[in-house]
């Protein structure tokens, strides 16, 4: 590829952004070295191959460099389906990397003579006023996005409690995880009654749960494992403590977890 | 010419206004998910801040090509940001959940073709997912956030796709810009055709086609095999990744190729007729091998639709009442509303007689120029469509292809108008004014009125961030569930799909809507439950619960989605022998039937 300086840098720039993706630890960098590789380069150097005689308008490269990468993605994730190993960060920059290195060398071959073809970014050369225009464009789409991603508070939004039991058994004990959320606009205190047994023979109560919103509390109930190797149902009812005897919520479920799977 | 050093170029000023457009978008959103019922206008405000700007700056004289395409670049990624703050940071259109589901299984198992529980032939056609999964290995981002990127960068391709399309045929960047400018009027372009879902890829790649298809027309003889590889590598991808696109491309080519004899009485290159060949062929293929469920889900969309037509005809059914939505939570259209849609409905219709004369005039030697033509005529059939219920979807589907050559005929008309009027100072403003009319209005026609905001799905209190009652029931399924089979109402089910990772099946095949709604069991369900493997079964009471579109938010107090089903809806599977009722949020419960008896 010698003297063809823009599949040179074509070449580089893959193999330098699908280390960097592969190996990067934080995943906001990786997408800076991904996205060229992904959108841009395969694409060019589809295009370099495809117009190695011919000379392309700078829009027309842009727009095939782009649309041609998204078509080898698409068709490249077909042919990783049935590679070994399937599809992988390792294969995509393989093969990525594999797209960029055979096309640009075609187009080297390709080409009539070796040029000093180069991406040609246009010069620009905006006044103070107009990058501030820009500057301010940008800065208001910035503000738009943050607001956008930002959770705002509702106050009309009905909100909830939630609740839910898991039950655990294995050798040494069995019992019952249960997790009450306050998902309410405001704090909560509940209390929790745990009924064991068929006729809720044994019960546990835990008083004293106050949660702000957004938090959750998560009690663990011991449970022995009943001798006669029957399920035995427990059943958790939450209360809110400011009405201790209407029943608010209530999980149930069976130790040890038995029944057909499924 | 040097410019003077007091003039400031319009393109900034358009950039600034597009920014600050944004910002009113992203304000009215914010408004509307803090529950403080913003008026829409303010909402549209912040669309048209955007979009006129642009508009009048395209229908000047002295804008050059690359600054036009510029501007609708910027207009096709500004309208992309608006869809995108309006649901940040969550997909919550049903057909993402179902393609993100693809995305995350891909990722997880890392081969295609995984089935989809809701919507059997997604996998089937896996361009999308299979190349968001590229972004996503390579960076350890989530399908929303590969995937949002991955929809930016297919309507850049897009949208400037259009432009350079347009340019060729016509000769005119001024009638690019414009035709571009118009397109993004279509009913689907500001939400439903931004969302990541297969044909917001395989759109972008048809028009990719189409653009390369007019350059190797207009090329010497020596350039057209260069052409045709970005022709024939954008057919294999259309064909993996939409069967309708396929479709379509397909027809577009035979009728292409077909214009192409009418103008020139020969089959001989550039003719595209190989082109057309190979993609029925492919798409055939494709259909036969890989994807045959395909028919299964499409014949009974197309045949309703058909026949619903012939009934409305000869009056067996009554007509569908426009801007009408299913369901009690619904909310209904304001007239003002209603009047700007039939008011861009009747802009277009009266651009049409205009734009067909200037093709007729300055184009009709031109293949696409008949393509675009028959295009644009076709779309108004389009709309006859939305007039019977089965048939709606059809029509609306068809219509952002057939927008494509009407957008062209009515950038011509603008044109003519643009040099008949020429030095009259309306009409540059009538004319930005005319597409931003076609611009809300198309938006208003495509998309329900009350969804068009943001709504409450993440609130913050107390410094916390709370989630809505099916999005929390998701988390808590992703957390808490290792693995497991929901059976469960429309909305639940595209939330446990993703962000919750498992399998959900909802909908009337099999008929888990029944199970879902009935007030009690009547003997069937459990053995269908069980035959589909369905541990858990998602009891919901909430009104919106098989609403796809607002199913996944909070309610306000007072609303129609605050009313709830009658709480036998939920208590009839807790008198299932061995059922442990597993989670709880009030409206939605959660059995598990693993120990039924």
């Amino acid at each position: 590829m010698r003297g063809h300086a823009d599949l040179r840098a074509a070449v580089a720039a893959s193999l330098l952004c699908a280390v960097l993706a592969l190996l990067l630890p934080l995943s906001e960098l990786r997408v800076v070295f991904a996205l060229p590789l992904t959108l841009f380069l395969p694409g060019y150097a589809i295009v370099a191959v495809t117009f190695a005689r011919r000379r392309l308008e700078r829009a027309q490269m842009l727009l095939l460099s782009l649309g041609l990468s998204l078509a080898t993605l698409a068709l490249g994730a077909i042919l990783l389906n049935y590679m070994p190993g399937g599809i992988r960060a390792g294969s995509w920059a393989l093969l990525l990397v594999l797209v960029v290195i055979a096309a640009s060398r075609g187009a080297a071959l390709r080409r009539p003579r070796p040029t000093t073809t180069k991406l040609g970014i246009p010069r620009l050369s905006p006044r103070r006023a107009e990058l501030g225009l820009l500057a301010g464009g940008a800065l208001a789409v910035l503000a738009a996005f943050l607001l956008a991603f930002m959770p705002l508070s509702a106050e009309n939004a009905i909100g909830y409690t939630e609740m839910w039991i898991k039950p655990f058994s294995n050798e040494s004990r069995a019992g019952v995880k249960i997790g009450v959320g306050n998902r309410e606009q405001s704090d909560a205190e509940y209390r929790l009654r745990v009924h064991i047994g068929p006729e809720g023979e044994e019960t546990v109560v835990y008083r004293d749960i106050a949660l702000a919103p957004g938090q959750t509390q998560v009690r663990v109930v011991p449970i022995e494992t009943p001798s006669s190797g029957q399920p035995t149902p427990v059943v958790a009812v939450l209360v809110m403590a400011d009405s201790p005897t209407r029943p608010y919520r209530r999980v149930s479920a069976w130790i040890p977890p038995t029944g057909e799977s499924g | 010419m040097a410019r003077p050093r007091s003039t400031i170029e319009p393109f900034p000023v358009v950039v600034l206004c597009s920014g600050l457009g944004l910002l009113v978008c992203s304000v009215a959103d914010a408004l509307s998910r803090a529950t403080l019922a913003p008026t829409p206008l303010l909402y549209w405000l912040g669309v048209l801040t955007v979009a006129l700007p642009i508009f009048y700056r395209l229908t000047s004289e002295q804008a050059s090509a690359g600054e036009r395409l510029a501007l609708v670049c910027l207009l096709g990624l500004s309208l992309y940001a608006v869809k995108v703050m309006r649901d940040a940071p969550v997909f919550t259109f049903s057909d993402e959940l179902i393609h993100a589901f693809n995305a995350n299984q891909i990722g997880d198992h890392h081969h295609l073709f995984r089935a989809n529980p809701i919507l059997e032939v997604t996998p089937k056609y896996p361009g999308l997912e299979g190349a968001t999964s590229a972004l996503m290995k390579l960076t350890g981002l989530s399908s929303y956030g590969a995937g949002v990127i991955f929809v930016g960068a297919a309507r850049l391709v897009l949208i400037a796709s259009l432009f350079l399309l347009f340019a060729r045929v016509s000769g005119s960047a001024r009638i690019a810009g414009l035709g571009a400018a118009i397109y993004t009027g279509n009913f689907n372009f500001l939400y439903w055709g931004a969302q990541f879902s297969y044909e917001s890829l395989s759109l972008p790649l048809l028009l990719l086609l189409m653009m390369a298809l007019a350059e190797r027309e207009s090329a010497p003889r020596a350039a057209w095999r260069a052409w045709a590889v970005p022709a024939v590598l954008a057919t294999l991808a259309i064909v993996v990744t939409h069967h309708l696109t396929s479709y379509a491309l397909s027809g577009m080519l035979v009728g292409l190729s077909l214009a192409f004899w009418y103008v020139h009485r020969n089959w001989r290159p550039p003719n595209p007729w190989p082109f057309a060949v190979l993609a029925v062929a492919l798409a055939v293929a494709w259909l036969i091998v890989v994807a045959s469920s395909t028919v299964g889900y499409l014949t009974p969309v197309l045949s309703n639709a058909f026949s619903a037509i012939g009934n409305t005809i000869v009056g067996e059914d009554a007509p569908r009442g426009l801007f009408q939505g299913e369901g009690t939570t619904v909310a209904e259209t304001p007239l003002i509303a209603r009047g700007v849609a039939f008011f861009a409905v009747a802009l277009l219709t009266v651009g049409l007689p205009f734009g067909l004369r200037e093709l007729w005039r300055h184009h009709r030697r031109k293949p696409f120029a008949l393509l675009f033509g028959i295009a644009g005529i076709g779309f108004f059939g389009t709309l006859a469509l939305r007039l019977t219920p089965p048939a709606w979807e059809t029509g609306n589907r068809a219509s952002e292809f057939l927008f494509i050559g009407l957008a062209f005929l009515l950038a011509c008309a603008c044109l003519e108008a643009l040099r008949r009027w020429r030095g009259q100072r309306p009409v540059r403003p009538l004319l930005a004014a005319g597409l931003g009319v076609v611009l809300v209005g198309g938006a208003i026609s495509g998309w329900p009125w009350d969804s068009q905001m943001a709504q409450p799905l993440r609130i913050a209190a107390d410094g916390r961030t709370i989630s809505s009652p099916p999005l929390g029931l998701a988390e808590w399924a992703a957390d808490e569930v290792p693995r497991g089979r929901f059976a469960a109402s429309v909305a639940d089910a595209g939330l446990l799909l993703t962000p919750g990772g498992h399998v959900a099946i909802a909908g009337s095949s099999p008929d888990i809507e029944d199970i879902i709604d009935a007030e009690s069991l009547g003997g069937w369900e459990l053995p269908l439950l069980r035959r589909n493997k369905l541990r858990y079964v998602v009891a919901d009471r909430r009104a919106a619960r098989a609403d796809s579109l607002r199913g996944y938010y909070f309610a306000s107090e007072g609303s129609a989605a605050a009313e709830l089903a009658p709480k036998s809806v939920v208590t009839k599977f807790g008198r299932i022998p061995g059922a442990a009722r597993v989670y709880t949020n009030g409206p939605i419960t959660v059995f598990d039937l693993r120990g039924r008896r």
